[in-house]
């Protein structure tokens, strides 16, 4: 039956095609102007962006209502990035992204290590007491819980005493426990085999031998999905580290991360339209970079967040 | 935003001694509750071929220590105090004096009162009203309307696709910044200047009551949907393409095809883009809070906690808000799941 089926609907679209070929190129016409149209509409935002983070402040006045608003300023091409070197070295935006990616390059590893080794217990071992664990993890992934920023906070600040250049370690380990990446963890560790496990142990390894010689490096596309979420997460991050990361004084290494830091250049005085403009451009080249090179791992991270339901 | 509270919280050491020890309480009662399902695994098991085995036992525990120790603080504790705290009139300007004043339901009260008057609290409300009805069927219905405009095998969908996705590249606090600019008071802004071209006056659309939450509801739509388009599009091409093909032979229309086969193919998916588009519109905060700042006409609920609770420092209130919050998005939540899942 089924073959049948495929069978005439691979004969079927030269049969429909056979209608007037007008219609058909019309309909062509008119879904390629819709979809340019469309995207102009998702794109000019950031067209404006680009276009703008290359302009003097003059220059930017003067293209005001003109469609050079959408064009980089190709009058001065000597001076097109003097923006991105305002904000860059003088104010040390490179400082900010490069505190980012530590942040988010420590995160990664803990939550992978953390997580993983959760998610590894609940998949193949057995030990008394599992239900409770099992519960909480199924529990604290369906309930929305809403805002407990608050005592979170007290819990840093208060009970841990974390103050100072300390404080990054508030940012760093709130980060780094996921139960949902523990449920992911543990349903891709279900699927792989026991057989890899027992050769190895039969070869007198260890549990957390067989963890990270074995499972970890099977387990390759989720480690990359919670890497790259991971990345996106911590890089993104900006009411939890504005909150509870101290401003340091001008000329000590700043402890923001680069979002917060948006909000310390955009209250520089004097700054320009273009400087701002740069300045959210470079915050966001790196998850651009991210999206294009990790694109696999993004969408199957979309194919595991179905199973949240 | 970035307020040295942390210095006031500090300086309480009593604070701090009293915050261990009811942690050290919370902690002993999951011990016990722990315990006692330990027992009881252990006497179901007890004599049995495929019982515990005491050294992958102790393996077990201490490779789940780091993740329990982690959650314990930093996801329990926090949802534990909340709930505690709604109960109190804990505020961070006096920590030392009324850490566990236990006001019974008196947050609660004031909450209702503070609605009933028309107080800040009650244009939060209406303000994540406003957000959450706007949002939620404007960046779905872009996202389905997109994920089915792409979802189609000619050349060029590609980059249509990458077009419709490039917003969700940039951060929510950048869409903030971008579009503070774009929307700029003064003749210069995009806005104002394409206007201009038209002969209209310059408008403040972030300061105008009647347009700054539309405008939020506009650009968040605009951030997000390419997201929720990928979602609704790898629901889509796991729609069986030979119900088409059948259909098309019995005649059917295109609208007929999208009700009677897209529709009941995409029901999962849409309850799941549903359900997370709506909690997360229930949570929005940052573009109030970068694009306007604590304003009457556009503080949402979220913001509303925050504020109370990190720069008013009425902790106690911001966490019974934050209670009633969980509640009505909790219920609502269960309410579209079931609805929409079992038919």
């Amino acid at each position: 039956m089924e073959q049948t089926a495929k069978h005439m609907g691979a004969t079927l679209p030269p049969l429909l095609h056979t209608k007037p070929p007008k219609r058909v190129i019309v309909g062509n016409i008119v879904y390629y102007v819709c979809g340019i149209l469309l995207s102009i509409l998702f794109l000019f935002p950031l067209v404006y962006m680009l276009a703008t983070s290359t302009k003097s402040e003059s220059v930017f006045a003067a293209d005001a209502g003109t469609l050079r608003m959408f064009l980089p300023d190709f009058a001065h091409l000597g001076t097109m990035f003097e923006n991105y070197k305002t904000v860059l070295t003088e104010y040390d935006i490179w400082k900010y992204a490069l505190n980012s990616l530590v942040y988010a390059g420590i995160v990664i590893v803990l939550n992978i290590i953390v997580n993983g080794l959760a998610g590894y217990v609940m998949a193949k071992m057995n030990f008394p007491g599992k239900r409770l664990f099992s519960f909480l993890i199924i529990f604290l992934i369906v309930v929305p819980v809403e805002t407990s920023i608050i005592p979170l906070y007290l819990i840093v600040k208060t009970m841990l005493g974390l103050k100072g250049s300390l404080s990054i370690l508030g940012v760093i380990f709130p980060a780094t426990i996921s139960v949902f990446n523990i449920f992911l963890f543990m349903q891709f560790f279900e699927g792989i085999p026991k057989e890899f496990e027992e050769a190895a142990r039969m070869d007198g390894a260890n549990t957390m031998d067989i963890f990270f010689r074995i499972i970890l490096p099977l387990s390759k596309p989720i480690v990359a999905t919670v890497a790259v979420f991971c990345f996106i997460g911590v890089w993104n991050d900006y009411v939890w580290p504005a909150m509870i990361l101290p401003v340091t004084e001008p000329g000590e290494w700043p402890l923001l991360p680069i979002q917060a830091a948006l909000t310390t250049i955009q209250s520089i005085e004097m700054i320009t339209t273009g400087e701002v403009m740069a300045s959210l451009v470079v915050t966001s080249i790196p998850i651009f970079i991210i999206y294009v090179v990790a694109q696999k791992y993004i969408v199957q991270g979309f194919g595991s967040a179905g199973l949240k339901m | 935003m970035i307020q040295p509270t942390y210095l006031l919280a500090a300086k309480s050491s009593n604070g701090s001694a009293q915050m261990i020890r009811s942690t050290l309480i919370i902690a002993l009662v999951f011990v016990a509750a722990f315990l006692v399902l330990f027992a009881v695994d252990l006497w179901r098991k007890r004599g049995k071929r495929d019982g515990y085995r005491l050294r992958s036992s102790v393996t077990a525990y201490l490779m789940l220590l780091p993740a329990v120790v982690l959650a314990f603080i930093f996801i329990m504790l926090p949802i534990l105090y909340s709930l505690g705290y709604a109960f109190t009139n804990f505020n961070l300007m006096r920590p030392e004096k009324t850490m566990n004043d236990f006001v019974g339901l008196a947050n609660f009260q004031r909450a209702f009162e503070e609605i009933r008057d028309r107080g800040t609290l009650y244009h939060a409300i209406i303000n994540t009203l406003k957000f959450v009805v706007g949002v939620v069927p404007l960046q779905i219905g872009l996202a389905l309307g997109l994920a089915i405009f792409v979802n189609r095998p000619k050349p060029g969908v590609k980059i249509f696709k990458v077009c419709f996705f490039a917003p969700v590249v940039i951060s929510l606090s950048v869409t903030s910044y971008l579009w503070l600019s774009i929307l700029s008071p003064s003749e210069t802004g995009l806005l104002n200047s394409l206007i201009g071209i038209f002969g209209a006056e310059p408008h403040d659309w972030l300061r105008d009551p009647k347009t700054a939450m539309l405008w939020i509801v506009i650009l968040s739509a605009w951030q997000g949907c390419g997201y929720q388009m990928l979602i609704f599009l790898s629901g889509l091409t796991n729609i069986r393409s030979d119900l088409y093909e059948a259909a098309s032979l019995d005649g059917a229309g295109a609208w007929q095809k999208f009700l009677h086969i897209t529709c009941p193919g995409l029901r999962s998916t849409f309850v799941f883009v549903l359900v997370t588009v709506f909690i997360g519109a229930c949570r929005v905060m940052i573009q109030p809070m970068l694009m306007t700042g604590y304003q009457e006409h556009t503080v949402t609920l979220s913001y509303f906690m925050y504020y109370t609770g990190y720069r008013d420092y009425s902790v106690g209130y911001s966490s019974a808000v934050a209670l009633l919050m969980t509640i009505i998005i909790g219920i609502i939540t269960f309410v579209q799941r079931r609805v929409l899942k079992e038919k």
